[in-house]
């Protein structure tokens, strides 16, 4: 089946009347109805169907000349760019939230996607169909039905202006990143510059965070966010006494068994005995099936012979000791594995004050039955927030920024606990026992109150990457396998 | 800015029905209102130029 010139024009002619009449015409009518007043982003995506339509228009007068289909698969494309950019503020939010009303149960920006879309789609079908046209600089006569699309046009985007005219002003006031209700009366107008304002220009805002590096931060106590810290001194050294694939990256203690799990940079999973001199499990995950694994940051017992696993960017890996587990089954999950390790689960904690940014730790509080992270500072979020998780569905159950309790102060203008890169935590007696990379610090929080209850300068830590409660002792691992022993704090 | 748009793309689309002679100033009218499109939009999204997600 070939499509001729003459029978692409009277498609293309009602292919203008439907774009125009329909979403374009609907937008201003939305406008003088409801009120519905378009953003700056919104007025960008209608401009973008109107000079589609305008193509449309040119097709129809000179023919289908080439730079008129670039120039549309352009639009097409760059509209479909535009609904994604401005979707994406809004398309996570909770259910039935968004911005502005929605119209037959979806937003301005998501109808923008379907259209920029359903004109791709219909640009790629004319031209597929369309017979071999030669190239020409005749000037065409119009027929009734393009008349008709020339005159809607010229009728729909006059309509536009002038709805611009009243939300947005003359040059040089643009558009509003929250617009307010269209009014036709003057006193209502509000002209505006104010999206010219902030001088930032950046790819991502908010999003652009790197992964943490704990190596690179300041070890120095005296250079800490918080005053005249007491010390603590480490009481022995201790070491993994089993070579681990991979640098140290997390190390918990079962209080039960007295069992070590340890976690490494390469994926490596250790069940340890309470020697450290002793493999009894070994599992290499698959940081790309499913879930997108990060570098490992943390480990944690759960009771019995549940282990947990979490990495950087929040995705946890549960397993279990099992003498049989099915070699058929678990070879989706490990890259390697002794044949003794079932993985129970797998997923992603989401979190709300935390969100955007990693986390190098992992906890599990007994008495609440909840994991627990603690979100690494960036320079696009700085908070230190520790974040609950329920151990049944893994959900959020709470999240808080520890208060600073009395006789904690600041060392200075500007400085807060947000300043600490906490690598590795432990639950004991209600308090979560935290070390801190950056001006090797424990910090002692007090779970039920929310509170920073007490912090320790440790000199002599380099990269700490985890804590493991035993009896009256902490033990704070290092990246490179050695373990300091500490007293703990009394409570 | 977005007034002034509309008025481009009317002036253009009224050479293409009534002075279908002046293509080139209509193409080029189409073409500075594109680029007028994206420097608007790219304004209203210079804090984060690409959507603010997992990429």
């Amino acid at each position: 089946m070939a499509l001729s010139e003459e029978r692409l024009r009277a498609i293309l002619a009602w292919v203008v009347i439907v774009l125009v009449g329909g979403p374009v015409a609907g937008a201003v009518l939305l406008g003088v109805v409801d009120g519905d007043s378009p953003c700056i982003l919104c007025w960008a995506e209608r401009t973008s169907m109107v000079l589609i339509a305008l193509v449309g228009l040119f097709v129809l007068r000179y023919g289908p000349r080439p730079r008129y289909v670039g120039i549309v698969v352009l639009l097409g494309a760059w509209g479909q760019f535009m609904a994604l950019r401005h979707s994406a503020l809004h398309l996570a939010r909770d259910i039935g939230q968004g911005f502005s009303a929605p119209i037959l149960g979806a937003h301005t920006y998501v109808w923008s996607w379907v259209i920029h879309g359903m004109v791709l789609l219909v640009i790629g079908a004319l031209l597929l169909f369309l017979r071999e046209v030669a190239a020409t600089s005749e000037v065409r006569e119009l027929r009734r039905v393009e008349r008709v699309a020339m005159g809607l046009f010229m009728v729909v985007v006059g309509a536009n202006a002038l709805q611009a005219f009243a939300s947005t002003g003359p040059p040089p006031f643009i558009g509003q990143g929250d617009p307010i209700r269209l009014s036709l009366d003057p006193r209502h107008w509000v002209w505006s510059l104010e999206e010219l304002a902030p001088p930032t220009i950046s790819w991502r805002g908010s999003w652009t965070v790197s992964a943490p590096d704990p190596a690179a931060v300041d070890p120095d106590p005296a250079h800490g966010p918080l005053a005249s810290l007491p010390t603590l001194t480490v009481s022995s050294w201790e070491r993994i006494g089993v070579p681990l694939e991979g640098m140290l990256s997390g190390l918990a203690r079962d209080p039960a068994s007295g069992r070590f799990l340890a976690v490494t940079d390469r994926f490596g999973v250790y069940l340890l005995d309470s020697t450290l001199s002793r493999v009894l499990h070994h599992v290499v995950l698959d940081p790309g099936f499913s879930i997108d694994l990060s570098h490992l940051a943390g480990a944690a017992f759960l009771g019995g012979d549940t282990l947990a696993v979490v990495s950087t960017n929040k995705s946890w890996v549960l397993l279990r000791p099992d003498p049989h587990a099915a070699a058929r089954l678990e070879w989706r999950h490990f890259r390697a594995t002794d044949g003794g390790v079932t993985e129970l689960g797998l997923g992603r904690f989401a979190t709300v004050r935390a969100r955007q940014m990693y986390v190098l730790s992992l906890a599990f509080d007994p008495s609440a039955q909840e994991l627990i992270t603690v979100s690494v500072p960036n320079p696009r979020h700085r908070q230190l927030v520790v974040s609950r998780f329920a151990r049944a569905d893994r959900a959020l159950a709470s999240e808080f920024e520890p208060r600073l309790a009395a006789g904690l102060s600041p060392s200075g203008p500007g400085r807060a606990p947000a300043d600490y890169v906490v690598t590795g935590a432990a639950v004991a007696d209600g308090r979560l026992y935290a070390i801190s990379a950056a001006y090797s610090t424990l910090l002692v929080v007090d779970l039920r109150e929310g509170v920073l209850r007490a912090a320790y300068a440790v000199p002599g830590l380099r990269h700490p990457v985890g804590v493991a409660v035993r009896g009256s002792q902490l033990l704070v691992a290092l990246a490179d396998g050695r373990i300091a022993a500490l007293e703990r704090p009394a409570p | 800015m977005e007034f002034l748009n509309f008025l481009l793309i009317l002036w253009a689309a009224w050479l293409v029905w009534r002075r279908p002679e002046r293509e080139r100033l209509a193409f080029r009218l189409l073409v500075v209102s594109c680029v007028l499109m994206v420097l608007l939009f790219l304004v209203g999204t210079h804090g984060s130029l690409l959507p603010g997600v997992n990429l």
